[in-house]
């Protein structure tokens, strides 16, 4: 068979891939979505009467997506089941409800529902779910057992829990095996231990096994994922085939380069002609951070009035705020109201979309009836799987990257690994930004660059001074002048 | 009845405007210019729309007046001269800020609204899309053509007005931010689109050349952002005096009610020619044509103004007319006129108390300006002014035309001049 122009040579063979599981390893930007939707197409042939796909995504959102270009490759709704895992789960443990042990009409926990537990605590107990199959309960953990069972309530880790226990069920487990004999996966690099066991279950007895994912953008430790499960996929599920996907076609080289060096050695290759443009900026305050970046939103999106206008090539749509925490957002809220800059605020996937199906919620997404473009704020993590024409990055400092500030420390691998998601969402321009003092916690901090930023080789950055219009109420740059 | 109009203003809410620009000053000061209806702006703002709510009252169909307790207070600063009724409509312009085939759009919308519960519904409806209360123009990321759906949806009365549709960065027909037509821009709602405004750096026959704004009347206003700067452009309505009255004026095509307009010579316009401001660079469209659009300056393409734009899209030749054409008369604000014959700049305190002196010995601005005898102004205020007056009525002036966010500027007496007719005064 011929290579269709959409695909390249390594894209080519992930889909063509026959005769043992596979696991493809996509950079940003390589076109994951892209082959992972064709290899679907591709296998939907070898199908028997009765046989299906499932594919399983990290949110609901994704979820839809992948159905639309889908759809769109002419593959019927009734061939694929695609959902999270926690959708699947569910969708088992109501299919299979009398082999269970669930309360008869037990509902779904949403984390808004359960009180009188601690924020910590239901993150401890969480973490404990999601990150070990055998679990030590302790006397906190059992008294939340019981006030689950209590109100006839499973949380969202035991659905997945639950449905492991359903398919110790040889029986069922051999089911949905004949049922399902092509399983693919998206964002393997975030799966954690339990959902590793449910699919070695899940691939077997003829079941081939798609992954596809990227290491280097492992960034949800903190909810039980384990990266080092991308790295043992062979050894889990013999014989495998490993493919890499190396062409990038999102951003411009010198900005590929640029991650590259972040993440040490990584090599991608530039399919994009795009001119890449990464700046970096010292401010002297994140007052003063923030207001550099409004007015430079202010500059690419071609000025908001007669006295700033320019030619524009960026639109709000095209421009993302990226920052490590939420307590970083308020600064940066109040620099594009003051310039009436349109901006929202995008939150990382909540529990909710990522481990519920439709039956749990409901179509709870607000209706939008308009198209309106807005600047994006968002954490590093909610960035996961978005590009954007321009991207700022802020707070690029010693404690923000790798975070490490009172009470908050991160594992710092995954932490390098958040700034590379960072930095490869961006297509055209990329700002990293940092400040020299802080506000956070009630706290003002002194502050020193990011040591990644030292990682990036001079050449492929352009400093921009701080330039800033004096005004009276603004302390900062009155103090500027000291300088 | 007969009225003049001033439909696009802003509060001290919108920013870059003056912070006295409240209504008590819109009051005052479209007595002194002789304007009888004017916007409110800025509806959209809560802290403005509840000032609207607080300060005015319902009058005649559609229109608000100040309340007694606000307005009486003030009438001690008018001059016996100018005093007259003066109504508030409902009004606020939008900026929207949008990709459209790729190409990123700002233009800017005006909409007037017959009742504050038709405003309040826009209000709603924009508020739960943007942020509506950091700036009295909000900006928002909302295809024109969207805004033009959520104003038809809040009420069938209110009206749509694409705002001073030629200039280069913010409009409509725009050579950097806008489309190329109209239908473009809004498709199938082009049609519950009655009227479209020419701003300053064009006038009617400017517009006139394009068949594709036939079936719009031109209607011309301030956008002023200074209660000082209201009227530099207006709209002189014979009509019922009520919002009703207006809209039939704007959206009945055989409807009469709209007289004429009151325009600023355009050539005075901040873009009526082509270039760079910072390179100092003004070109008559054919020199633009000449150089290939760039600025030999700094390299880069030079701003497209009012005049080139019309020509690019004009498909009838200069000195043909619309369908719904109405006659205009230039003008030049009179306190240039008072700077021009002291020879000196319009800010000076000497220029401001002429003003007011003339006032209040003539009347309002526009009767001083398009009504009063020459021989009035001669005695009141002198020969040259009355003279300036002359030239404007009839044209006779000299203007180095504005560019690239530049005004252009006036000249009516050359020098000497001045002398030269104070001389001939003596003789007498």
């Amino acid at each position: 068979m011929q290579r269709p122009n959409d695909l390249n040579e390594s894209q080519w063979q992930a889909v063509c891939h026959q005769g043992s599981h596979l696991l493809i390893s996509a950079g940003p930007g390589t076109g994951k979505t892209h082959a992972l939707t064709r290899r679907i197409a591709q296998v939907i042939p070898f199908l028997k009467s009765g046989e299906k796909i499932l594919a399983v995504t990290f949110t609901n959102k994704a979820a839809c997506q992948m159905q639309d270009r889908l759809t769109a490759l002419g593959v019927r709704q009734s061939q694929v089941f695609i959902g999270t895992f926690h959708g699947f789960c569910l969708k088992l443990l109501r299919d299979y409800f009398e082999h269970t042990a669930l309360p008869k009409d037990f509902k779904v926990a949403t984390p808004e529902d359960i009180t009188g537990f601690g924020k910590e605590t239901l993150e401890r107990i969480s973490h404990m779910k999601s990150s070990q199959l055998a679990i030590d309960p302790d006397e906190e953990y059992k008294s939340y057992q019981r006030y689950l069972r209590q109100n006839l309530w499973i949380d969202f880790d035991d659905i997945l829990r639950e449905a492991l226990l359903l398919l110790e069920d040889e029986n069922i487990a051999g089911l949905l095996r004949r049922q399902y004999r092509y399983v693919f996966v998206d964002e393997y690099q975030d799966i954690n231990i339990v959902q590793n066991v449910l699919l070695k279950i899940l691939a077997r007895e003829g079941v081939l096994l798609t992954a596809i994912g990227d290491a280097n953008q492992s960034i949800y430790g903190f909810r039980g994922s384990r990266v080092e499960l991308f790295h043992r996929f062979k050894e889990d599920f013999p014989p495998s085939e490993v493919l890499t996907l190396r062409e990038n076609y999102r951003s411009a080289s010198s900005l590929l380069a640029a991650s590259g060096q972040v993440m040490g050695g990584v090599e991608l290759t530039a399919k994009l002609n795009t001119e890449g443009k990464l700046v970096m900026h010292a401010a002297v305050s994140d007052r003063a951070e923030a207001d550099y970046v409004a007015q430079q939103i202010e500059k690419l999106i071609g000025g908001l009035d007669m006295t700033t206008s320019r030619r524009a090539r960026h639109s709000l749509g095209d421009i993302v705020v990226l920052y490590r925490l939420n307590a970083q957002r308020h600064v940066l809220g109040k620099a594009l109201e003051y310039l009436g800059i349109p901006y929202q605020i995008a939150q990382k996937p909540k529990r909710a979309d990522v481990y519920s199906d439709e039956d749990v919620l409901g179509h709870n997404e607000e209706q939008v009836d308009y198209n309106v473009e807005k600047v994006s704020l968002m954490t590093l993590h909610a960035a996961k799987g978005l590009e954007f024409p321009v991207v700022f990055i802020v707070g690029c400092e010693d404690n923000l990257f790798p975070l490490d500030l009172i009470g908050m420390k991160s594992d710092s691998p995954e932490e390098r690994r958040l700034f590379y998601v960072g930095m490869t969402r961006a297509k055209e321009h990329l700002y990293l930004t940092y400040a020299r003092r802080r506000q956070l916690f009630g706290q003002t901090l002194m502050q020193n660059p990011s040591p990644y930023l030292s990682d990036i080789a001079e050449e492929l950055k352009a400093y921009e001074a701080e330039k800033r219009r004096a005004t009276k109420k603004d302390p900062d740059a009155a103090q500027m002048k000291l300088f | 009845m007969k009225f003049l109009a001033d439909l696009h203003v802003h509060s001290k809410y919108s920013r870059a405007t003056a912070k006295n620009l409240d209504l008590e000053n819109l009051y005052l000061w479209a007595q002194y210019k002789g304007i009888h209806i004017v916007g409110t702006g800025d509806f959209v703002h809560p802290q403005w729309f509840k000032e609207l709510e607080d300060k005015l009252e319902s009058a005649e169909n559609g229109l608000f007046k100040l309340k007694d307790k606000f307005a009486d207070p003030l009438d001690a600063q008018i001059p016996e001269s100018c005093r007259a009724d003066v109504r508030f409509v409902l009004t606020v312009e939008i900026s929207n800020i949008y990709k459209r085939h790729d190409k990123v759009r700002k233009v800017h919308n005006l909409i007037l609204s017959p009742s504050l519960q038709a405003a309040g519904k826009i209000q709603a409806k924009l508020g739960s899309i943007g942020n509506i209360s950091s700036d009295g123009r909000p900006i928002l990321g909302l295809d024109s053509y969207d805004l033009l759906d959520i104003t038809l949806d809040a009420d069938a009365k209110n009206l749509f007005i694409p705002a001073h549709i030629w200039t280069p960065w913010f409009s409509a027909l725009g050579s950097m931010g806008g489309f190329d037509s109209m239908v473009e821009a809004f498709g199938d709602l082009t049609k519950h689109i009655f009227a479209v405004e020419t701003g300053l750096s064009s006038d009617p026959a400017m517009n006139w050349r394009l068949k594709q704004l036939d079936d719009f009347i031109l209607v011309s206003n301030s956008d002023a952002h200074s209660p000082s700067k209201l009227g530099r452009e207006a709209n002189v309505f014979d009509t019922d005096f009520s919002y009703d009255g207006i809209y039939k004026a704007l959206s009945d095509k055989d409807d009469k009610g709209l007289v004429s307009t009151l325009e600023f010579f355009p050539e005075e316009g901040k873009y009526h020619f082509d270039g760079h401001r910072n390179c100092q660079v003004r070109w008559h469209p054919k020199e633009t044509i000449k150089h290939k659009g760039i600025c030999p300056a700094c390299g880069k393409p030079v701003t497209v103004g009012v005049a080139n734009r019309v020509e690019i899209l004009a498909d009838r030749l200069e000195g043909g007319k619309s369908r719904r054409w109405r006659p205009y008369q230039n003008i030049v604000p009179l306190v240039e006129l008072i700077a021009e014959v002291k020879n000196t700049g319009t800010a000076g305190k000497a220029v401001q108390e002429a003003y007011m002196n003339i006032l209040a010995k003539l009347g309002n601005e526009f009767y001083i300006l398009l009504e009063c005898p020459i021989d009035d102004i001669k005695q009141a205020a002198g020969l040259v002014l009355a003279e300036g007056v002359n030239r404007m009525r009839q044209g006779k002036v000299e203007i180095a035309a504005g560019y690239d966010g530049e005004f252009g500027t006036i000249k009516i007496f050359n020098s000497g001049e001045r002398e030269h007719i104070e001389q001939q005064m003596s003789l007498f």
